[in-house]
């Protein structure tokens, strides 16, 4: 099945540094090609998505990035205020909870209420309509923290949901987990590489967003591929005809042989990736290889190569 | 690189801490330091945080064990390990720590069952924000003076920023400890204690306007919760000040770990620089999954002649557009080639930046990326040989 475009909110996880920022690059160029306007939101304090568009340092105004890409970053504070202002009509009140010190530090250790402040902002985006009550965005791409965190942010209206008593808090929850668990709605996009630790992580994760939580997920994306120069019956033979030992490069022979040892790495590295890649594409409906480029991945030209790779 | 100095640091620590970002191999190294300091005769623990299955299977622990496990002196000799000392290893499980921490403490049987039961500590207990960081520390130290070990190696959680472990405790010990939290406690745990200071009448107010959000209830239940909690580990603050100072001690030592990217790199020189601004040690920096380089890039008649020699495999692929077997065999050690330069090319910013002038960090030492997972005994083995 090819990647579920037309979704209108897509929340990107996976492991740490497994390329989750570049897959929500390459996607909102994807989408924007296909004509649909797309905002990227992230809350990283140290972002790298700006750099990766090659933009001055994404702000809580969202800004355009690329053609038919905008870019916002939610700022935890700034949404906590907003969050409140909107609800806690007294400006007294309001006051009184935001400008306090005491409240701030104590806000900041209840568990989940700034996971939740973010979640429930990038969804705002999503839901959020111009003067003629056209939607502002196609798409919302949450550039989401890595897997524990990630999924804990995606938990934290569930456990609302379920926990809190009816009140304001709760009905916005409530709103955000009905779009959330909409699979025509919503999506988890799962990124992963093809590497032991990164794939049964992402499995775990799969397992958990749809078991637990009976969440949709868009697609897995299995990112930094290398690209097979052997089959697989030459990696064998491969593996046969080079002495054990290879994992040391060394002294060798000569320099033939020190090709060969060297292939042989590769053909051991192949393996494993196939193996892996079987693994995370057997779990999701939608599935998308993205190469691992020779030159990396933090540019335009990059994150443009990859986001052929969509269909 | 001066490998005899981290041998130095193996003998002469208490506490070895692996830290740096996520997924760089700190369990990896963490694990393969601990094989090393047994292997010099010491008796180690290492306190492993999510190794991966069949690294955890390779050293005797079951998935849930969180008991402190010696590694069998028969696995180590069956992967040509001789161990001197001993090797102890130890899963921790944070919501596992929690549980146990709060059945040892609680004063009776209906307070445990209280915490245990109350839905708010269900839900959250190993959500609340630093959590995992706090028990790490937590049985750090109800285990750092046990005689029964010479020397502890403590893995790090996998947070994306390595200084959570850090900053998080004290995140946790500010909001359980907070006057807020105190004063949310005296209100609604004991409601009769009532406080008419300008502090708490503007909280209250503030508290009003939070309950407004939430509904009825549930900030008396998070509230219940942090009571407990506080009441429980009986001041927070001070396990902070006992926390810190085992951190400053002569005898704890700091390796970080990291990868050859760009971005890694920058993040540890970040770590290491916001290290010395806590006042704590930068001992060690351990470069893993360093590409090497293949030794020669052969042309493709050395390799035609090489797959004669050594009765290579027949070209799967051959066909009249397909590069041939040889020609890709070749590719492969341009490509591995091009991969140990750029590491090279990107350890130097790690070199001028760390070890120049200002001296960040003394002791550099790289580990061999490895084509397969290091998930036995045997691989970790040849991490210690490299590292010491
Ligand atoms: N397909 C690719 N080919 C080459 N390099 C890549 C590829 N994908 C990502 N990278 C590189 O890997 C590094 C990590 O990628 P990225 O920042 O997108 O990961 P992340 O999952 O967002 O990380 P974090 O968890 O820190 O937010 C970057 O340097 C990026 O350029
Ligand atoms: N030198 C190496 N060569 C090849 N593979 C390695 C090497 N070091 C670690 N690995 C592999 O990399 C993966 C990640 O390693 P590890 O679990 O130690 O990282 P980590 O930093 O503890 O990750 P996390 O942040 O998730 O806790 C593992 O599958 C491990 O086997
Ligand atoms: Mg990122
Ligand atoms: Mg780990």
């Amino acid at each position: 099945m090819t990647f579920p475009f037309d979704r209108r909110f897509l929340f990107v996880t996976g492991k740490g540094g497994v390329g989750k920022s570049t897959v929500t690059a390459a996607l909102a160029l994807a989408l924007a090609r296909r004509g649909r306007r797309v905002l990227v939101a992230t809350s990283g304090a140290r972002e790298r998505l700006s750099t990766l568009f090659g933009v001055a340092p994404f702000t809580a105004e969202s800004r355009l990035v690329a053609a038919g890409v905008w870019g916002v970053r939610i700022d935890v504070d700034a949404a906590m205020r907003e969050y409140g202002g909107m609800m806690l009509k007294s400006r007294t009140v309001y006051d009184a909870v935001f400008d306090s010190r005491l409240v701030q530090g104590f806000l900041a250790g209840v568990p989940g209420l700034h996971e939740w402040a973010i979640l429930g902002k990038v969804w705002y985006h999503s839901t959020e309509t111009d003067g003629a009550g056209r939607h502002r965005f196609d798409t919302v791409i949450h550039d989401a923290p890595a897997t524990g965190h990630g999924l804990e942010m995606l938990r934290v209206p569930k456990v609302i949901v379920d926990l809190v008593p009816p009140g304001i808090l709760r009905r916005d929850a409530e709103r955000a987990w009905h779009d959330l668990t909409d699979p025509i709605r919503s999506g988890v996009v799962v990124v992963a590489l093809p590497e032991e630790l990164p794939t049964t992580e992402a499995l775990e994760l799969v397992e958990a967003l749809t078991s637990e939580l009976g969440l949709p997920i868009a697609a897995v994306v299995a990112n930094g591929v290398l690209e097979p120069l052997f089959t697989p019956a030459e990696r064998q033979a491969l593996l046969a005809a080079v002495p054990s030992g290879l994992a040391q490069p060394g002294d060798v022979g000569s320099s033939g042989e020190a090709g060969l040892m060297s292939a042989a790495r590769r053909a051991i590295r192949e393996e494993l990736q196939a193996e892996h890649l079987a693994r995370l594409a057997a779990v999701a409906a939608a599935y998308v290889e993205l190469p691992l480029l020779p030159h990396g991945a933090m540019s335009l030209p990059g994150a443009s190569t990859l986001a052929e790779r969509f269909g | 690189m001066e490998p005899r100095r981290l041998c130095h640091v193996l003998d002469q620590s208490r506490v070895i801490l692996c830290a740096g970002c996520g997924g760089v191999g700190k369990t990896t190294i963490a694990a393969s330091l601990a094989l090393a300091g047994a292997r010099k005769g010491r008796r180690v623990l290492c306190l492993t945080i999510d190794p991966a299955r069949r690294l955890a299977n390779a050293l005797g622990l079951e998935r849930m064990d969180t008991e402190a496990k010696e590694v069998e002196p028969a696995r180590l000799t069956a992967a040509g390990v001789r161990v001197e000392g001993r090797l102890t290893v130890m899963m921790l499980d944070p919501k596992r720590t929690f549980d146990d921490l709060i059945v040892r403490h609680a004063s009776s049987a209906a307070m445990r069952d209280r915490i245990l039961q109350n839905r708010v500590y269900a839900h959250l207990s190993s959500r609340l924000a630093g959590t995992q960081e706090y028990m790490a520390m937590e049985k750090l130290l109800a285990l750092v003076h046990d005689p029964g070990y010479d020397l502890i190696v403590l893995d790090t959680p996998p947070t994306s920023n390595a200084l959570d472990f850090l900053d998080a405790p004290g995140r946790l010990i500010s909001t359980l400890d907070s006057p807020m939290a105190r004063w949310i406690t005296d209100t609604f745990a004991a409601p009769r204690k009532s406080r008419f200071d300008v502090v708490a009448r503007g909280a209250a107010l503030a508290l009003r306007g939070v309950a407004r959000l939430t509904g009825a209830g549930f900030i008396e239940q998070v509230a219940g919760f942090l009571a407990e909690l506080n009441g429980l580990f009986g001041g927070f603050k001070r396990r902070a000040e006992a926390v810190s100072a085992a951190l400053r001690r002569d005898d704890f030592a700091y390796v970080l770990v990291t990868s050859p990217e760009p971005a890694s790199i920058r993040e540890v020189l970040y770590f290491a620089e916001r290290l010395a601004e806590h006042g704590l040690r930068r001992d060690v920096f351990i470069v893993n999954r360093v590409h090497q380089a293949p030794g020669a890039t052969p042309t493709v008649s050395e390799v035609d002649a090489a797959l004669a020699r050594l009765g290579g495999p027949a070209d799967h692929a051959a066909g009249a557009s397909c590069p041939t077997l040889a020609e890709r065999i070749a590719r492969a050690a341009i490509e591995e080639d091009a991969l140990a330069r750029r590491d090279r090319e990107n350890l130097r910013v790690l070199d001028e930046l760390a070890l120049g002038p200002g001296e960040l960090c003394p002791i550099r030492v790289l580990v061999p990326a490895f084509p397969a997972d290091v998930h036995d005994i045997a691989a970790l083995a040849g991490i210690a040989d490299r590292i010491c």
